[in-house]
């Protein structure tokens, strides 16, 4: 459905997206990861044909954006990191008036509004004002926007940012269900449980570039394996404790906190505590894709 | 330089645009427009009647008979040029507006288009109930009068365009008060709305030459008083030249900004 070879996007000076490729099949949830400024953003305005790529080739269902660029917006669905519902309307206005600019016919609309507002419960704010609904409602009254043209394609940029565990949980709930019946996603988040539930396969990004592509559970796999062992310690022992050992996969340090990589990480840390290795902190945990992000794009803080 | 050029607008899409502000008006005409027309008929009120008293004549008119036609001009001007700076510039940066139009099949010569239509629908509404009043106050003596809702056309999009040019270089919203005080408010008082400009030097009159408003006036206070004539072509031609040269401006100085 998509696909991206060599992309770019320059501007202003700055290249926010350094040439990366990717390839999204049909029915597929495909994941963005990356840091704040790692370019999932830009990537997303690409792929919604908003702001045009400045090099590379590119394609949605297999059109040229700068030849079909009507065409190919008429089939996607945004939903925008930041809200942009219109605020000089109420709830199923927002939803209404949204579907004419898809020229979808006023019956149709209206009855997919009724339709989208029960499946995102908010028939009870039909004629709220926008600027009365909690952020969980807005996000559940942008997706059900993005959803009034019957998009193949389903484009969202941090979904569940700034939501309520509760919230949260009921937007995946949605974006499940939505999967089922067909309907492909690309989302960004820099939530990895999100991730890890909801993509089929992902990228992660930094800096403008693709750093690794896979399933989420073949990513954990690969760099991690399947448990990670914790522990602080006095920084000048870190570079003391062996880590050659063959039941370690791979370690990072930041600061006091070592974190070890192995399959058999309560074995591992019997070890250290027969080797006498005395620690506040110790702790065996599974792996989360979480720690194949951080290994990744770096501990520190990139902003 | 954009890619995305070659779309050009789609009249079906820029018509989508405009629905879209027609959609929003039903929600708040009812308390706009009456504050929009207080303005131009607290003037015509106490200039007509106060002032009025004490100008016994103006080129045969009586004072209130002379600025009537001058101030339905003047409400097509004030509509499109406040929904074309303020409330576009609100549209653009605050409640991006355009912004969830263009992840749409709606390109930016789409909601320009669109705009200017919503800003001309309105200068035309106020227009036509503007003609209403002076009417019912016994003030309108032509039947040429009917035209004076398609001056609301033509005058409304030169001001539009005038409007939505400002606004693509408007960084703070703060600025649009230079647009009415150094732009509406002297056309308003120096285009032969309250005074016929004869008695003034020379110079006034060439600059007048260059005030949309002056040329809009000099076309629907013949329209009001039924003395039509050669002089309103040429008005009127005045005004056309200004649309053909001018209206594409907007378009491309806005694309630039949305288009990134």
């Amino acid at each position: 459905m998509v696909e991206a070879r060599g992309l770019q996007k320059r501007f202003d000076g700055v290249e926010a997206v350094r040439g990366i490729s990717f390839t999204v099949p049909k029915g597929e949830c495909f994941g963005f990861l990356g840091p704040n400024g790692a370019g999932k953003t830009t990537t997303m305005r690409i792929i919604g044909c908003v702001s045009p790529s400045t090099a590379g080739s590119f394609h949605v269902f297999g059109l040229d954006p700068s030849r079909f660029l009507r065409e190919i917006k008429g089939r996607i669905g945004v939903v925008p990191q930041e809200s942009n519902l219109d605020e000089a309307l109420p709830v199923e206005e927002n939803l209404t008036v949204y579907a004419r600019f898809f020229n979808v016919p006023s019956q149709l609309a209206n009855q997919r509004a009724e339709e989208l507002l029960s499946f995102m419960e908010l028939t009870e704010k039909r004629n709220a004002k926008v600027g009365d609904l909690s952020g969980g409602m807005k996000r559940r009254l942008l997706i059900s926007r993005a959803l009034m043209s019957d998009p193949e394609l389903l484009i969202l940029d941090e979904p569940t940012t700034g939501l309520d565990p509760q919230a949260r949980h009921h937007v995946w709930d949605k974006l499940f269900e939505l999967k089922g019946r067909g309907v492909t996603q690309i989302i960004t988040t820099h939530y990895m449980d999100e991730a890890q539930q909801l993509c089929d396969r992902l990228v992660i990004m930094d800096r403008g570039l693709i750093m690794e592509e896979g399933r989420p559970n073949e990513l954990v796999e690969k760099h991690i394996g399947r448990e990670v062992l914790e522990m602080r310690l006095p920084e000048k022992l870190i570079s003391e404790i062996p880590k050659d050992d063959p039941l370690i996969r791979g370690f990072d340090t930041y600061k006091d906190l070592l974190i070890l990589f192995s399959n058999e990480a309560d074995v591992l840390l019997d070890k250290f505590q027969a080797m006498g290795i005395k620690t506040d902190y110790a702790t065996v945990r599974r792996s989360t894709l979480e720690d194949v992000f951080l290994k990744l794009t770096g501990r520190r803080l990139t902003e | 330089m954009n890619p995305f050029k070659p779309v050009r607008f789609s009249p079906r899409q820029a018509f989508r645009v405009w629905q879209r502000e027609v959609s929003v008006y039903r929600h708040v005409y009812r308390s706009t427009i009456i504050s929009n027309l207080m303005d131009p008929l607290v003037y015509l009120l106490a200039l007509g009647f106060g002032l009025g008293a004490y100008v016994t004549r103006i080129e045969g008119l009586s004072y209130i008979q002379f600025i009537a036609p001058g101030l339905i001009a003047s409400s097509i001007m004030t509509a499109a040029s406040f929904e074309t700076t303020i409330n576009t510039f609100v549209r653009i940066n605050f409640d991006k507006v355009y912004e969830a139009m263009m992840a749409t099949p709606v390109t930016v010569e789409d909601i320009v288009v669109g705009e200017l239509f919503w800003a001309t629908t309105r200068s035309t509404i106020y227009a036509t109930v503007m003609l209403a009043v002076v009417a019912a106050l016994g003030l309108v003596h032509s039947w040429f009068a009917i035209f004076v809702p398609l001056m609301g056309v033509l005058g409304g999009l030169m001001f539009a365009v005038i409007g939505l040019t400002y606004t693509s270089f408007l960084k703070s919203i703060y600025h649009v008060n230079y647009f009415f005080t150094l732009f509406v408010t002297p056309l308003f008082l120096f285009s032969g709305v309250f005074y016929p400009l004869d008695p003034l030097p020379q110079i006034v009159k060439d600059i007048a030459f260059f005030s949309p408003l002056y040329h809009l006036v000099s076309v629907v206070r013949p329209l009001v008083l039924g003395n039509v004539g050669m002089p309103v072509l040429f008005d009127l031609a005045w005004i056309l030249v200004f649309l053909a040269i001018f209206t594409v401006v907007p378009v491309n100085l806005l694309r630039s900004k949305l288009v990134k």
